[in-house]
């Protein structure tokens, strides 16, 4: 087969390149210079700022930036440059970003992989081949990949599959079947619990599936909200789950397309008792998540405060895990008001910083780093749709 | 009257385009050729019978004009479009004999699928053809390309031509083709011709990517892979009535089906091992009948009139992918059923346009057209657009010695009717287009030429009923443009010429579409949100020589240059930026040889850097590319058989490229075609 020559063929051009490049590509990442965005933070506890852009849909450009504290250096496609003999770079499509024992985890929803790198150098590490790749998490001896499983808008209704796989391996050593379109996931204990979209469904999808992770079976399902999306554990038993909202359009007399939210894009949080006696699934206040994060006891999320009347208003909330207060900040009286489409947050529990990716859909985004008190820091060019982020 | 078979025929017609100039008795080509040039101000840039053989596809003739960035998606099935001076491909109307091919739903319009048999030129006209009775359509696009069919000639009192052809080449490509023509006694003339391609359209491209490190050393790779489904299969069949009694009327009808599928390969990126990159299949069903009357009163006026029905219907199926067969065990069900779209397109059009030489200096045009079209899907929640176009349009035509112009009003107005709900609601758009065209002969040989024309483009029933988006309060694209420019004749005698056109311009797209994400940014939506400032220059030269009866050298090059910056947002990064797919330089060169009954062309392209998106980073540019094409070809006449023999190798430097990012294009191909006629 010409595709089985062509992968004999890459992997020998890789090795070749590899060889005639060694100095390079084994190398610290410390040669790429960068582009100063801000002063160094030397004495901080992180060393990186790992910015995975997801790049345009089928357009294979999926890069992998990373700030550096020491010198305030904003590198572009750390990944390609540490890795230039990997065909076709890290692929299309990055969806998630994950940091497990130095080894960073990125998953590539268009190009059905899943990459480990090494994080201290972004030197490729391994790839894993898995159907539509959606959200990673980890527990001490696997990882667990979310997985549409080739299902297709408009085509037959298909259940997605968590995929697990052998941390010392890398080879996948276990599937189940989950709801429609799973998505973030997160474990708990010796549960693993997935939220379930139903993207592609006519009917969204309004479930999480706990899969127990001695038998790796879903042992229950959770009914919680429609169209679910981020999920995240707190560390003090209880699963913080996102939903997309419920929209429809509509033209009204003069033609005009008019959007109406009929649920919002609105936060859940269960415990992991939930079933047993009275703890059932409840939304936190009015809270609207574009995108999230958890930073020690907080969860962090931007969303449109107006988005229920069509209007804008991106709003930061921070979440209480322990204490469930909610803080809203409208962007709007802030530094913070030049992000233009909040993509992504990631959080610095040390000095309470705040990162935003900021997706162009014309041309490539930003990244800002703002103070807890949304003073802007620094800002820096990024690649196609920043989304993932993860401190090293 | 038509012979009985023809009746079946009548089912699929559309005509050519006559002028009453074009009554003037020659059916040889040089006569379409100077009635399409006669009584049009704006002097095209045009190729005809000669070069346009040589070429191997009407969209690689398209794209030697000046001021032309073909789109193409690569291979014989890949879509191809023109973008005429950064105005985008929906500012271009495409006529074939005077009566556009459009359609609603996209106003895309895939040159790929036109044939070049039966063509006799090709032209480009920027701002617009200003000739008598012309329809009001024809003043709307901000520009135009016509393509003429060429009029059969009958040698020697013939009742009938026959040819028949076939070409077979790289890709793995038969592309048999037949044309009968026949002379009634009574002075109309048919012509049936029917022409079909297969091909399984796979080449090999390199993929590879090297970057230079600080310390000067260069890595990556350079891989090669093979294009899959890219394979197509289509059949055309069209059948042309005409007929002209010489200085009062004239009609045609024309026919035309096509039919084809093929495999939609999609971008190249990167993709698990096993997975096929794409199996999507599209299908296509095109078929129009048009007509055209035209009929002189007296010495003043003249009267014409067109009529069009077509109706279209693409079937898209969009495959799942089938797993890998290391994840697919044996309990793994059969592959899934794709998800299939169907789109139907119907349109019906009507004009109407009188013309009067109220004094030798001046001329009335008037033209009312109007369309409907009507789009059928079985999309969830479909709207099912209709649209009511009506196009009215006065223009005034000054001819004093030395001095041409024209002024023309045209005013558009659409009524869209669609379901919301569970019923129908109605939205109307109108805009009034003005223009004015000028050419002033200095001299016999030195002419200059101008032109300032608003037009605009309506939303197409994508920008403002897809499903998945939505539009508030959507305008119609705003085009600006004002151009100057020059024609001179160099030298000219008997064997042979010397010309330079150039021009300069300056236009300003406004309310452009583009889709942007909306308060719930996993939906988007269609705004006026784009600005483009271009300002631009063409120069094309063309000289041939014959130095003997039989022998010829000639050359033609052309230059443009596209300055078109993105002035959306002074906010963001694509302030200012070239905007995407569009070179500030590009070019083409066509060489000529003929000697002896044979001909050889060189055809160069040359395309500058270009960028992906307006923020011109070196992260989205797409490399400069040259290609270089040949063609050579041979008659013969073999007792009483005219044998056409045709070789033609394309992309002869095999340059790897890409027109669009991701859409690699083939290397060297060729192909050999084969005719004769009796």
């Amino acid at each position: 087969m010409n595709r089985c020559a062509l992968l004999v063929f890459s992997v020998a051009v890789l090795a070749v390149a590899a060889g005639c490049q060694k100095s390079e590509t084994t190398s610290r990442d410390a040669d790429l210079a960068g582009v100063n965005v801000a002063v160094g933070e030397k004495n901080g506890a992180f060393r990186k700022l790992f910015v995975l852009n997801e790049g345009g849909f089928q357009k294979n450009n999926s890069t992998l930036d990373f700030f550096r504290f020491s010198d305030g250096n904003y590198v572009s496609d750390a990944f390609g440059s540490m890795n230039p003999a990997i065909v076709q770079g890290l692929g299309d499509t990055g969806n998630d970003l994950a940091l497990l024992n130095n080894k960073l985890w990125l998953v590539m929803n268009g190009s059905g992989y899943v990459h480990v790198i090494d994080a201290r150098d972004e030197v490729h590490v391994a790839s894993i081949a898995i159907p539509d790749p959606r959200y990673v998490a980890f527990d001490a001896s696997h990882a667990y990949v979310s997985s549409y499983n080739g299902a297709i808008y408009g085509g037959d209704e298909k259940k997605g599959k968590v995929y697990r796989i052998d941390l010392k391996t890398y080879r996948i050593d276990g599937e189940v079947e989950v709801g429609y379109q799973p998505e973030g996931l997160a474990v708990a204990g010796n549960a693993l619990y997935v939220a379930n979209s139903g993207g592609y469904n006519y009917v969204h999808e309004k479930s999480v599936s706990v899969i127990d992770l001695s038998t790796f079976k879903v042992s229950k399902t959770i009914e919680v909200a429609s169209n679910l999306h981020f999920l995240v554990y707190d560390g003090y038993g209880k699963i913080w789950v996102s939903s997309y909202g419920e929209s429809s359009w509509s033209q009204d007399d003069g033609g005009n397309w008019v959007q109406s939210m009929s649920e919002p894009m609105g936060l859940y949080s269960f415990t992991t008792q939930v079933g047993s006696g009275s703890s059932l699934p409840e939304k936190i206040g009015d809270v609207h998540v574009m995108c999230m994060t958890r930073s020690a006891d907080n969860i962090y999320a931007i969303g449109n405060a107006a988005e229920m009347s069509g209007g804008y208003d991106n709003t930061l909330y921070e979440v209480s895990v322990r204490g469930g207060s909610v803080t809203a900040t409208s962007l709007s009286k802030t530094d913070a008001a030049k992000v233009g489409n909040p993509y992504g947050i990631c959080v610095n529990p040390e000095n309470g910083d705040i990162y935003i990716a900021d997706a162009d859909y014309t041309g490539p985004g930003k990244v800002w780093c703002f103070t807890k008190d949304l003073k802007l820091k620094w800002s820096a060019v990024a690649g196609m749709l920043p989304a993932h982020m993860v401190l090293y | 009257m038509f012979p009985s078979f023809l009746a079946a025929f009548l089912l699929f017609i559309q005509a050519p385009e006559c002028h009453p100039e074009h009554s003037e008795g020659s059916d040889t080509l040089k006569a379409a050729m100077v009635s399409s040039i006669y009584g049009s101000i704006i002097v095209p840039q045009r190729i005809t019978s000669g070069e346009l053989k040589s070429a191997s596809g009407l969209s690689e003739a398209v794209r030697r004009f000046a001021g032309v960035q073909l789109r193409d998606y690569g291979g014989v099935g890949g879509l191809k479009t023109v973008n005429v001076r950064s105005l985008g491909s929906e500012h271009t109307g495409v006529f074939i004999d005077g009566i556009q091919v459009d359609n609603a739903q996209n106003m895309q319009v895939d040159l790929g699928r036109f044939s070049l048999e039966g063509l006799g030129s090709v032209s480009l006209f920027s701002g617009q053809k200003v000739s008598p009775l012309q329809s009001a359509k024809e003043y709307s696009s901000a520009s135009s390309l016509y393509l003429e069919s060429a009029e059969p000639v009958f040698a020697g009192g013939k009742r009938n031509n026959f040819v028949f052809g076939t070409g077979a080449g790289s890709f793995m490509t038969i592309s048999p083709s037949a044309v009968w023509e026949h002379h009634f006694p009574g002075g109309s003339k048919l012509k049936i011709s029917a022409g079909g391609v297969s091909s399984d359209g796979r080449y090999r491209f390199h993929v590879k990517d090297f970057r230079q490190y600080s310390d000067g050393s260069l890595a990556g790779y350079d891989t090669t892979m093979t294009r899959f489904n890219s394979d197509i299969t289509s059949a055309r069949v069209e059948a042309r009535l005409s007929s002209r009694t010489e200085g009062i009327s004239s009609w045609n009808i024309h026919a035309y089906f096509y039919g084809s599928g093929r495999g939609l390969p999609g971008p190249v990126y990167k993709k698990a091992g096993e997975y096929p990159l794409s199996e999507d299949r599209q299908t296509d069903r095109d078929a129009f009948l048009q007509g055209r009357y035209h009929r002189d009163l007296g010495k003043v006026w003249s009267l014409a009139a067109k009529v069009k029905l077509s109706f279209s219907h693409l079937e898209y199926t969009d495959f799942p992918e089938n797993l890998p067969r290391s994840l697919s065990g044996p309990s793994t069900p059969l592959r899934d059923r794709p998800a299939r779209y169907n789109y139907r397109n119907h349109a019906a059009y009507l004009s109407a346009s009188a013309s009067a030489r109220i004094s030798p200096t001046i001329r009335i045009n008037i033209a009312q057209d109007i369309q409907y079209d009507y789009l059928d899907s079985d999309l969830r929640s479909f709207a099912y657009p209709g649209r009511l176009s009506s196009w009215s349009c006065a223009s005034a035509m000054l001819h004093r010695g030395s001095f041409d112009a024209s002024a023309t009003l045209l005013y558009l107005n659409v009524m869209d009717s669609f379901l919301s709900g569970s019923s129908r609601s109605s939205a109307r758009r109108d805009v009034l287009m003005p223009s004015i065209v000028f050419k002033w002969k200095a001299s016999e040989n030195l002419s200059f030429n101008g032109f300032a024309k608003r037009s605009f483009r309506m939303p197409t029933f994508n920008d403002l009923y897809y499903t998945t988006v939505g539009t508030k309060t959507l305008d119609p694209e705003d085009a600006l443009q004002l151009d100057l420019g020059v024609l001179w004749d160099v030298w000219s005698s008997k064997t042979g010429h010397f010309s330079i056109k150039a021009d300069a311009y300056r236009n300003l797209l406004q309310n452009k579409i583009i889709a942007v994400p909306t308060s719930n940014q996993f939906r988007w939506s269609m705004y006026n949100l784009g600005k483009v400032s271009v300002m631009g220059s063409e120069i094309a030269a063309d000289c041939s020589t014959k130095i003997s009866s039989l022998t010829e050298i000639g050359m033609t090059a052309r230059y443009t240059f596209q300055y078109s910056r993105d002035r959306s947002d002074p906010e963001a990064l694509t302030w200012n930026g070239q905007i995407p797919y569009i070179p500030v330089h590009s070019g083409s060169l066509n060489l000529l040889g003929a000697a002896g009954g044979w001909r050889l062309d060189i055809t160069a392209f040359m395309t500058g850097e270009r960028y992906t998106t307006s923020a011109n980073l070196p992260a989205y540019q797409l490399a400069p590319w040259t290609t270089l094409d040949a063609a050579l070809s041979k008659g013969l006449r073999i007792s009483g058989y005219d044998l056409t023999l045709k070789l033609r190798l394309n992309n002869l430097l095999d340059q790897q490229y890409e027109i669009v990012d991701n859409y690699p294009m083939p290397g060297f191909n060729f192909r050999f075609d084969l005719s004769f006629s009796f």
